[in-house]
């Protein structure tokens, strides 16, 4: 009972605490307690030095204990630079977007714990909806017609994705029609013990549904297009919020339906969905990266693009799937740099737009190399972790039975690399023509002692690899029929 | 007077056995054909909602929509009476039937938008697109009602609502229309829910909760006028943010 009141209850009550407090300070200090005991708990519970024992309709196993911790460290790294964000000097309109700021941010964790530990299909249905209404105040922070029109379409977008996930769900209980699991609770646990006897057609049909309904939230292709607009127009710690750990809960529902397909014939169908998925995505990033005009929106594509990199991993199977767990943690560490480094550059030249950005090196040192080094992250160069996990991912590829994805994959890829690269150094190198920009020496904050540790975790994890991960991973690889 | 007693007690004996027996025999069969009636109402329902261009007359039949529903949630209980079964459809002809509605009635005054639906194709066509559709989704329904255990009207009738719901978020410029749009998709998810998960009716409630996302598209219409920010209720509007 402890563990479900600090992970589920404690954000809940301090959402309704926040809700009565004035002080953002206070609400801040409440936020930070809840985000660390979080964060706690769910690296105990991760390592295995605390067995939790959850009531009806939660449970834990390998891969929500993996995705808890992802989503806990977000979180508290995105409450810790928030009240240094939320002191820049603002628009006027937002501060009424501050008062709910914390409360949101609770209510969000509260939200996407619950998803996540959930153990049974409605429940999980009810809390990713609820991960939905809790951000889409946080994205119209600014209170600006951008932002209201990303918050509408995200909302839009996203809710009749959720009605396509409930669609899919009630096809799950038709394909359970007939057989064993008939009248059942939704459990996930069940489900996959008994899929062998679920109908084929049904269930190809409930994983379209609820990987097409989940891939609004998600963002793969072709359904990413409110979520970029989302992601772009949010404050950045909103954004690496969305970026890193928003997606993954929702990934997390698209994994439950295909664990449960895994040992049935419709595997098959999945993975070649999950594989198309995958390739769009990278398309439509090697499309944007063309002609990019906003650095927020090449962020938001390179989340699509990598989102799109975990789908391809995980429809490919063997090595490739391990790859891909390993990209869900170091993509959602290495967008939280991305995005937070690209707040600091927001604030000191106030545009979006690339061309307004020049010589951040010189004008803002420290900001512009961690962008520089998140860059050199993002992009797959070692010693930074995606490195590693794109490494495997293409291994996987190379030795399954479709080894041209392995080439499509490249040639996509580079061509991102060298149009993303050809973008970030045009605004870390070029000369600054804009003389309104001042030149003071950019103080040390604590959003640079954030993105200085989240890099360094990201190359540690990959040098050290721990071995409590490793297994982890191979649990979560095991759970899913994969032999490797 | 023992005799009439004994008497009148045999026959009303004899009464309420026929009564339960012709009940358990023909409740199923009601069950179905009431089903199937309210499922093909529903669906002449989507054909109006195709040909009107009237804002208020979407409105209505969202309302009548809503009264359909609640009545197929009602009657599977009449046999079994419980107070428990009787929270959801109160609740959905609540929520549906009245609150819905009227809020959006509201925002059309308040706002004063105006009352066609501006729609970016012929109604005719659009008219032609929902039969055409309608007819697959019969069709598939149909074959695919022989490998499973489906009723195939609410089914069929739920999903084409479903179709309809994005056809008219697709071909409508209004976001209030939008609006309008989603419930009638969400209509059909409920009607198709009934068909489908009827052993399973948590997860029936469970869809209650996508009325929480129309009551926020609707409030994000209201509380920030859009009419005054985003200059009309278009979708046109929606083209600040492109690639």
């Amino acid at each position: 009972m402890l563990e479900f009141s600090v992970l589920i209850l404690f954000p809940l009550f301090c959402t309704g605490v926040c809700y009565l407090l004035k002080s953002i300070r206070t609400q801040y200090i409440i936020s930070m307690f809840v985000s660390s005991f979080h964060l706690i708990f769910s690296l105990m519970i991760f390592i295995g030095w605390y067995e939790p024992n959850l009531p009806f309709f939660f449970s834990t196993d390998s891969l929500s204990k993996l995705f808890l911790l992802v989503i806990s460290n977000v979180y508290f790294w995105v409450v810790l630079v928030s009240f240094s964000y939320l002191r820049r000097p603002a628009l006027a309109k937002s501060e009424e977007g501050k008062r709910y700021y914390f409360l949101l941010l609770n209510f969000y964790l509260f939200a996407n714990t619950a998803a996540i530990l959930s153990n049974h299909f409605g429940m999980y249905w009810v809390a990713a909806e609820a991960t939905t209404l809790s951000v889409a105040p946080l994205i119209y922070f600014y209170r600006n017609e951008e932002a209201l029109e990303a918050m509408w379409k995200y909302l839009f977008l996203v809710s009749v994705g959720i009605a396509f996930a409930f669609i899919g769900i009630l096809f799950l209980i038709l394909a359970s029609k007939g057989t064993i699991l008939e009248g059942h609770q939704l459990f996930f646990s069940e489900f996959v013990k008994k899929a062998a006897v679920l109908n084929p057609v049904w269930l190809k049909a409930s994983f379209i549904f609820i990987f097409v309904g989940l891939s609004t939230k998600i963002g793969i292709a072709p359904m990413h297009s409110g979520d970029v607009d989302a992601t772009s127009n949010a404050p950045s710690p909103i954004a690496a919020l969305m970026s890193g750990s928003l997606r993954i809960t929702a990934l997390l529902g698209v994994l439950r339906i295909f664990q449960i397909v895994s040992p049935t014939s419709t595997h098959e169908f999945a993975k070649t969905i999950l594989v198309i998925g995958g390739l769009i995505s990278l398309f439509v990033a090697f499309i944007y990266m063309f002609k990019v005009n906003n650095y927020k929106r090449l962020l938001a594509y390179s989340s699509v693009e990598h989102l799109g990199i975990i789908a391809l991993g995980i429809g490919i199977g063997g090595i490739a799937f391990i790859g891909a767990m390993y990209h869900v943690i170091y993509n959602s560490l290495n967008k939280m740099v991305l995005f937070f480094t690209a707040g600091n550059i927001h604030r000191k030249f106030k545009t979006r737009e690339v061309s307004g950005v020049t010589s951040v090196l010189n004008i803002l040192p420290l900001t512009g190399w961690m962008f520089l080094l998140s860059f050199f992250a993002i992009s797959a160069i070692p010693p930074f972790g995606i490195f590693f996990s794109e490494l495997m991912i293409f291994q996987g590829m190379l030795f399954s039975d479709k080894p041209w994805i392995l080439f499509i994959t490249m040639f996509l890829l580079l061509f991102i690399f060298i149009n993303m690269g050809k973008t970030i150094f045009q605004m870390l190198y070029s000369k600054n023509e804009n003389e309104e920009i001042l030149l003071e020496k950019e103080k040390f904050e604590i959003i640079h002692f954030a993105t200085i540790v989240i890099l360094i975790l990201l190359i540690a994890i990959a040098v050290i690899s721990p071995e409590i991960l490793r297994d982890n991973i191979l649990n979560i690889s095991k759970d899913f029929g994969i032999k490797l | 007077m023992v005799f009439i007693q004994s008497c009148s007690h045999s026959i009303i004996q004899l009464m309420i056995g026929n009564f339960s027996v012709l009940a358990s025999l023909g409740y199923k069969l009601i069950k179905n054909i009431m089903q199937n009636v309210l499922s093909i109402l529903f669906c002449l329902s989507l054909f109006y909602l195709s040909v009107t261009s009237r804002v208020k007359a979407y409105v209505t039949v969202l309302q009548f929509q809503g009264v359909l529903l609640t009545v197929l949630l009602v009657f599977p209980f009449i046999g079994h009476f419980s107070i428990y079964a009787l929270i959801l459809p109160a609740t959905l002809f609540f929520v549906k039937v009245i609150l819905i509605p009227k809020y959006i009635k509201k925002i059309i005054l308040d706002l004063d938008i105006k009352r066609t639906i501006e729609p970016t194709i012929q109604q005719i066509t659009f008219l032609l697109i929902i039969i055409f559709s309608m007819t697959i989704i019969f069709i598939i329904s149909n074959v695919l009602s022989k490998s499973t255990d489906i009723e195939t009207i609410p089914f069929a009738s739920g999903f084409t609502a479903i179709a309809v719901g994005i056809f008219v978020i697709i071909y409508r410029k209004k976001l209030i229309v939008h609006v309008a749009g989603f419930l009638v998709l969400e209509n059909g998810i409920f009607l198709f829910g009934t068909a489908v998960a009827s052993e399973l009716p948590m997860m029936i409630e469970i869809g209650v909760l996508l009325d929480v996302f129309v009551v926020v598209f609707l409030m994000g219409i209201a509380i920030n006028k859009i009419s005054s920010t985003l200059s009309g209720f278009d979708v046109t509007a929606l083209g600040r943010l492109k690639d």
